[in-house]
């Protein structure tokens, strides 16, 4: 075919049901009918291009007939046959202008308009005043007349019933004959020539049949009473006549197809005999398309013949007109071209030929390039002259399709013609490179969709990897992993703690778009403070890229001053939602898809005391500022301080001051070898004994969560004294002292002294101490794990004590938070021995 | 433990909720469509069912038998309606093994052998409660004997069904007595009335047995038979059928009196009995009474075209129709009717044929007409079959010939009537309806041979081109007679040529030869094709022939009548013809010996269509002033 069809949208009605074969029929004026296998009928206006009118029926309803004049029509659902006239009801309706704006009215059809009570009708057909339903029993098909009611009369008069044998269904398996039932059989009625005198008498599914034919079909009977003849194409393959107006007429089985009928029409008109097709045509969904000619062959006699073809199917649909068959595979729409061009007038000879050449040329029907046509409503010619079909595609949407108009001048300008043609080959290679393009971009996209997948899946599989092996002490550092930084920052006079989070991609591999950065923040003591909700609070962020070796900062404000309890868990996941795959239409389709995620955790930190510790620039000591609290908690805390400072000094070795007596203390004490070993290396290479203290102090400090580095600064602690004057995020003062002290010189009883190092805290806040210690006890511990293996038997024996000592501290910690009231700790001081 | 008797109660509660529910509908003056009327009976017999198999999920009970009968009763009479009968007879016999079990203890085979089963179980009965109930069933088992003619079986019961009418017809007097008294809600009610089924049932099976024998040739047996029935009690149109049947066994036995009496008292009981007019209408054929004939054609016609007629008998009470039961094929062959138009073509050929031409024009006029009304033809007359969908239904009657035929057979009459210019556009109508499919050429087999070897020439397209040839060749005759009538020789001879052009095409074969023109010497059979169109050409040369003498050219016109007196040698008016023009041609001797040939009486011809008659359309010959010619000519 040359040029394009144009496709023009005129509506939308939804998806439609696959089992049913839609139905669009042309009405009153430009009003259509449209059956999508609901309980529905659409009147559509198609010069206004909107519904007009909805008809609720009872049941699914099957097929829809008109009158003649084209007043009433007939509707067939699963309860029976309705006759309606959807002009009366328009003018109904219209006068109850109330729900205009809220799109077409619906109207319900009730049983009053009910004059059939048949049930199970797959078609129906109108032949002057008889009604003919075809509905399916259990072993038959039945074929039913019923005379159309009289205006005043409410219910139609059987007039008799034709039945043919089902043939078996063995043909067929169970699920195709339950989807068969649903098949709407083919109805038609040929009229003879002689029959109507006038073309414009027909309506939908009459055809006029060149006289010689139809007597050779139907026989000298039925074209002598003039009787019109019901064409019958059944879902079991078979073609059945009837004459309707013969004595003693009955179903005739005309031909069988094998295959499910899917359109009968007549077609083919010639200049010879204007308006009186000379082909019947039958084609089966498979593709087989059988015509019916009348063969002339030379010196015989007519006969009628039955020239059976295949055509690409599946045949989805069909629709005729004077010279071509249109079908639907679904995938295209085809035009297949009936006439006989170079049969007549040359010579009886030629006849043989051209009838061979007639079915050579339909092995070859020509694409319309139009897919997911599922319904056509007749060929029209538009005031142009252009062929126009109306479509009712899969996804129910009504089209209109305007064929490429047909060149009649084609020998007589070559050379016009070849230049008409090759622009039309450009077009239609224009139209090809479309379609191209855009399976390549499908492809592509499906192709980056994969790609996408495939990382996904690779870092999903690392992860749960690196989570497997959490239990043993990692070899190597996860390759993606979190780490973060505390930074006090003030605003609005307030002070409040900043969290960084640094997400490090060291894998191979790109966290692309569709992952999220999850961090869920919570404080350790929650979990045992039963009575309280958990605080736990969630951040999320979303990212794009993050390719090998990138790292992704984020900040999220982790407490203001004084409101939170730490020390806190921070645990890192990574989300991976499946919706971020597909593009958003796919996913709107896909409800279910849209809250699925996969989440695979990174790691927990835990950001304790001396992480947001705020160290003083200057080294003051100034005792008074630890009285500067307005709490009356803290006030009663201190006047009571005396009490229990006494029991916290009998832990400690060697008390504070006097001046600082109601301050509490608490000391840990650790080897020193075990330090150098571990520290001195990389902070202080001097090796002095100030700078052992010093570096501890500075790692204790400096040391983020997570490996990161704190936000503290080495200049800020005193390098003199080793003394660490902070405020912690309570705003009570504390006081970190890190000092030399050699065990051996007191204990006489050992001989090789061991050197220690101690670290004091000190502050008037017992949470403070509380807190400090447990962080420092964590750091320790942690050290005390990394520590080479060298020395082991001493170091066991550390860890040994250190790991009770631990919980109790987080223990201690955890319930001196919530009730500073019950003060009845006892902190122990661990030593190494 | 459960309650038995509260079950019971139960139980006969939604009995009879249910045959409450059947009655009404049948109550309800039939306003639901035949469709809804069967879907309410298989739900019913579902429900039935349902209940019947509640109650047989209990051990038998001495307690619950009569209801469980009763139930079972109530299941299997819709079961029947529904035409499952092996299904109600398996119902049936495992209801009676039950009941039997629960008050005897013993149980009763019933292997493959019903008939031994019954009667054993006919010697058991002794239990009177019992008793009653048993009879009921029987009566289902003899309604579905009946229904699927098993008539030597119910001869061997005919004695226990006898008596079994008696004690059930007692006994509904007694029931009637008793439920006037007893609330209904203490008895399980019953969809039929057991008596009203006994005395159906009996009825029933004396038609069908009358038509057996009738169809066995068992006329006087049959009649006896049936004159017992006409003493039972029966619903009208049953009635009328033992009339009817009474009617054709006289008619078997020769006795066409006594038959016309018996189907006139068939009509007088019921006035639907078509059948019996039909066969009236046969009786006075087969005395050669053709006025009385005609009249009861006539009768039959508008009885046939009445709404009424259609109306299938109904069984008013319950839901067992004689349809249902009255299924033997010889029954069906004895109350079948043709449809109206057929009644009409005959009542219009009878008219014809028997000097009442133009009755017969307006008989065949109205025949056309309705064949070209609006109404489609499939709805006929229903017989009592046709409330069964029966495929055949619509096969199996069309004794009416082809519409061609019809259109000449009418043409050949409204000729007769003197009006040749209705016949010309009859005649023209079928000419151009046949004329684009006459065959080139063809060949006549012998009818015999082509039976044996059963291929016939009329091809999957349903045209068969002898009879299309045959039907053309008519028309032109026709049209040539109308022209002859016109005196309009030449167009009558355009006409005839026409016709003998046509037929000169045929050739036959005979087996073992090569096909030939069919020539006079061959032995033509009546009513074959052959014959028919020996006889058209026959007829066709002698009116061409005619035409030529009124046309002078009397060589022509000898030969085409000595041609068609070979052909067609009992053509009385070549003969006549053709001594007419020897007559003129001065040949007078022949002339004589032609016409005292023509008047040696022939064998009528029987059988032929009515257009292939010699019509007295054209000029005649005044056979006494041949005599006189003949006499004036004197001795050779």
């Amino acid at each position: 075919m040359e040029g394009r069809c144009s496709v023009e949208t005129l509506a939308d009605f939804g998806f439609l049901d696959a089992s049913f074969t839609p139905k669009i029929t042309p009405g009153f004026g430009p009003d259509l009918f449209v059956l999508t296998g609901s309980d529905e009928v659409y009147v559509f206006n198609s010069e206004e291009r909107k519904l007009t009118l909805v008809l609720q029926f009872p049941g699914p309803v099957s097929d829809l007939v008109q009158s003649p004049d084209k007043q009433l029509i007939y509707v067939s659902c699963s309860s029976g046959v309705y006759c309606v006239s959807p002009q009366l009801l328009l003018s109904r309706t219209q006068n109850h202008p109330a729900d205009v704006s809220s799109g077409p009215p619906e109207l319900q059809i009730s049983s009053d308009s009910l004059v059939i009570g048949e049930e199970g009708v797959l078609s129906l057909l109108l032949v002057g005043s008889v009604l003919l339903l075809l509905s399916h029993r259990d072993t038959l098909w039945l074929l039913s007349l019923y005379k159309t009611p009289e205006p005043e009369s409410s219910s139609c008069e059987l007039l008799g019933s034709f039945s043919l044998p089902l043939v078996s269904a063995a043909v067929c398996d169970d699920d195709e004959a339950k989807m068969g039932t649903r098949r709407r059989p083919v109805l038609i009625c040929v009229h003879s020539v002689s029959t109507s005198p006038s073309e414009e008498t027909l309506v939908n599914s009459h055809y006029h049949l060149e006289s010689v034919l139809f007597k050779l079909l139907f026989g000298v009977d039925a074209a002598l009473a003039k009787s019109p003849v019901v064409l019958c194409g059944l879902p079991d393959g078979r073609l059945c006549s009837l004459p309707l107006r013969l004595p003693g007429s009955r179903l005739r089985v005309l031909h069988s197809l094998e295959q499910p009928v899917v359109f009968v029409g007549a077609s083919v008109v010639t200049e010879t005999a204007p308006g009186h097709a000379q082909c019947l045509v039958a084609v089966g969904e498979q593709g087989r398309v059988l015509l019916m000619k009348t063969e002339n062959p030379e010196g015989g006699d007519r006969a009628a013949g039955f020239l059976e073809t295949c055509v690409p199917g599946p045949a989805v649909c069909g629709s005729v007109d004077k010279q071509h068959l249109y079908y639907s595979t679904g995938s295209d729409l085809l035009m297949l071209d009936l006439s006989e061009k170079s049969s007549g007038r040359e010579g009886q000879e030629k006849n043989e030929e051209s009838f061979r050449k007639s079915s050579a040329v339909v092995h070859s029907p020509t694409g319309l390039k139009v897919c997911r046509v599922s319904a056509l409503a007749g060929p029209a010619r538009d005031a142009t002259g252009g062929v126009q079909l109306l479509s009712l595609s899969v996804r129910g949407q009504l089209q209109k399709i305007l064929l490429p108009e047909e060149r009649k001048d084609l020998s007589s300008h070559p050379s016009a013609q070849v230049c008409r043609s090759a622009g039309d080959l450009l077009s239609a290679i224009g139209d090809v490179c479309e379609r191209v393009s855009a399976l390549k971009t499908a492809i592509k996209s499906k192709n980056q969709i994969l790609k996408h997948l495939n990382q996904v899946l690779n870092i999903s599989f690392l992860l749960i990897e690196d989570a497997n092996t959490e239990d043993q002490p990692p070899k190597q550092e996860k390759q993606i992993r979190c780490h973060t930084r505390t930074r006090w920052s003030r605003l609005l006079q307030k002070d409040s703690l900043n969290l960084t989070c640094v997400l490090e991609n060291s894998s191979s591999f790109i966290l692309e778009r569709g992952w999220t950065l999850s961090i869920t923040v919570f404080p350790v003591s929650s979990s045992l403070t039963a009575g309280k909700e958990s605080s736990s609070t969630n951040f999320s962020f979303p990212f794009h890229n993050l390719c090998p070796g990138e790292t992704l900062d984020v900040s999220l404000p982790l407490a203001a001053a004084g409101d939170a309890s730490f020390p806190m868990r921070v645990s890192c996941s990574l989300l991976f939602s499946l919706s971020s795959l597909l593009g958003e239409q796919e996913v709107t389709h896909l409800p279910g898809l849209q809250s699925s995620c996969i989440s695979l955790p990174l790691n927990t930190l835990t950001v304790d005391w001396l992480h947001v510790l705020q160290v003083d620039i200057k080294k003051t000591t100034t005792s008074h500022s630890f009285y500067i609290e307005a709490d009356p908690i803290q006030a009663f805390l201190n006047s009571h301080r005396t009490e229990f400072s006494r029991q916290v000094e009998t832990g400690g070795r060697e008390g504070p001051s006097k001046t600082e007596q109601e301050l509490f203390s608490a000391r840990i004490r650790v080897s020193s070898e075990l330090l150098r070993d571990m520290l001195v290396s990389d902070l202080n290479p001097q090796g002095s004994k100030s700078g052992l203290c010093l570096s501890l102090l500075d790692w204790l400090l400096s040391e983020g969560p997570g490996g990161g580095k704190g936000g503290q600064q080495r200049d800020k602690i005193d390098p003199s004294s080793s003394v660490v004057h902070a405020r912690g995020p309570n705003g009570a003062r504390v006081k970190l002292t890190a000092m030399e002290v050699k065990v051996g010189e007191e204990d006489t009883g050992k001989e090789d002294s061991l050197s220690t190092v101690d670290v004091e805290v000190e502050s008037s806040s017992i949470a403070a101490v509380c807190g400090l210690h447990h962080a420092v006890l964590r750091r320790i511990q942690a050290l005390m794990l990394s520590a080479p293996q060298r020395s082991a038997s001493t170091k066991r024996l550390q860890s040994l004590g250190l790991r009770p000592a631990l919980q109790r501290a987080e223990i201690i910690s955890a319930t001196a938070e919530p009730t500073r009231t019950n003060v009845d700790v006892k902190l122990k001081t661990v030593d190494e021995s | 433990m459960y309650q038995p008797t509260c079950l019971l109660n139960e139980w006969m509660k939604e009995n009879n909720e249910l045959v409450n529910k059947l009655k009404q509908q049948y109550g309800g003056r039939d306003t639901l469509s035949r469709d809804q009327n069967q879907n309410r009976l298989r739900w019913c017999s579902s429900e039935f069912h349902k209940l019947l198999r509640k109650i047989q999920g209990v051990p038998p009970l001495a307690d619950g038998t009569h209801l469980e009968l009763s139930v079972a009763f109530n299941a299997c009479v819709c079961t029947i309606a529904q035409s499952q009968f092996t299904d109600a007879e398996l119902h049936i016999t495992q209801a009676i093994q039950r009941a039997l079990q629960a008050t005897e203890g013993d149980l009763h085979p019933v292997a493959s052998d019903l008939p031994a089963f019954w009667k054993s179980v006919l010697k058991s009965l002794g239990n009177t409660a019992l008793n009653s109930c048993l009879l009921h069933l029987l009566c289902l088992q003899w309604a579905v004997w009946l229904a699927t003619c098993r008539l030597k079986t119910i001869q061997q019961f005919e004695v226990d069904l006898f008596s079994l009418v008696e004690t059930v017809c007692a006994g509904g007097e007694d029931d009637r007595g008793s439920k006037f008294i007893g609330r209904s809600s203490d008895t399980p009610l019953l969809v039929t009335e057991p008596r009203k089924l006994a005395e159906f049932l009996q009825i029933c099976t004396s038609i069908t047995q009358g038509a057996e024998r009738l169809a066995e040739g068992l006329s006087s047996e049959a009649l006896s038979g049936l004159q017992k029935a006409t003493s039972l009690s029966a619903p009208r149109a049953l009635a009328a059928y033992v009339h009817h049947l009474s009617g054709s066994c006289f008619a078997r036995m020769s006795c066409p009196q006594m038959a016309l009496q018996c189907y006139r008292k068939a009509l007088e009981t019921d006035s639907r009995c078509v059948c019996a007019l039909y066969q009236s209408m046969l009786i006075y054929r087969q005395l050669g009474n053709t006025q009385a004939e005609i009249q009861a054609l006539r009768l039959l016609h508008s009885t046939l075209l009445l709404p009424s007629a259609s109306v299938p008998v109904q069984a008013d009470v319950h839901p067992l129709n004689p349809s249902l039961l009255l299924c033997s094929q010889s029954l069906n062959s004895q109350l079948s009717v043709p449809s109206a138009l057929s009644v009409l073509h005959n009542l219009a050929l009878k008219c014809v044929l028997h000097e009442r031409v133009s009755e017969g024009v307006e008989y065949y006029l109205d025949l056309l007409a309705s064949l070209h009304s609006e109404d489609p033809h499939g709805a006929r007359t229903k017989t009592l079959t046709d409330m069964q969908d029966h495929l055949t239904d619509y096969a199996k009657d069309t004794p009416l010939p082809g519409l061609p035929q019809i259109y000449l057979e009418a043409g050949a009459a409204i000729l007769m009537a003197r009006r040749p210019f209705d016949c010309m556009a009859l005649c023209n109508e079928v000419i151009s309806t046949t004329v684009e499919l006459l065959p080139e050429r063809l060949v006549l087999e012998d009818p015999e041979e082509r039976s044996e070897s059963g291929t016939r020439d009329v091809g999957a397209e349903g045209v068969d081109k002898e009879a299309v040839l045959l039907w053309t060749g008519a028309a032109y005759l026709l049209l040539g007679h109308c022209h002859t009538h016109l005196k309009d020789w030449k167009q009558a001879v355009t006409h005839y040529t026409r016709c003998i052009n046509l037929l000169v095409k045929v050739h036959f074969k005979k087996k073992g030869f090569q096909p030939q023109i069919p020539s006079a010497d061959m032995v033509v059979k009546q009513g074959t094709n052959l014959c028919i169109l020996q006889r058209l050409k026959g007829l066709s040369l002698a009116g061409r022939g005619i035409s030529f003498t009124q046309m002078d050219k009397l060589k022509e016109a000898l030969r085409d009548l000595l041609l068609s007196v070979q052909a067609f040698p009992e053509c009385v008016g070549a003969e006549l013809w053709c001594g007419e023009v020897l007559w003129r041609l001065g040949r007078k001797h022949e002339a004589a010996a032609c016409w005292e040939k023509s008047w040696i009486t022939k064998s009528p011809v029987e059988d032929l269509p009515l257009y292939l008659r010699e019509l007295q359309s054209g000029p005649s010959l005044d056979s006494t002033e041949l005599r006189q010619r003949i006499q004036e000519l004197g001795p050779v």
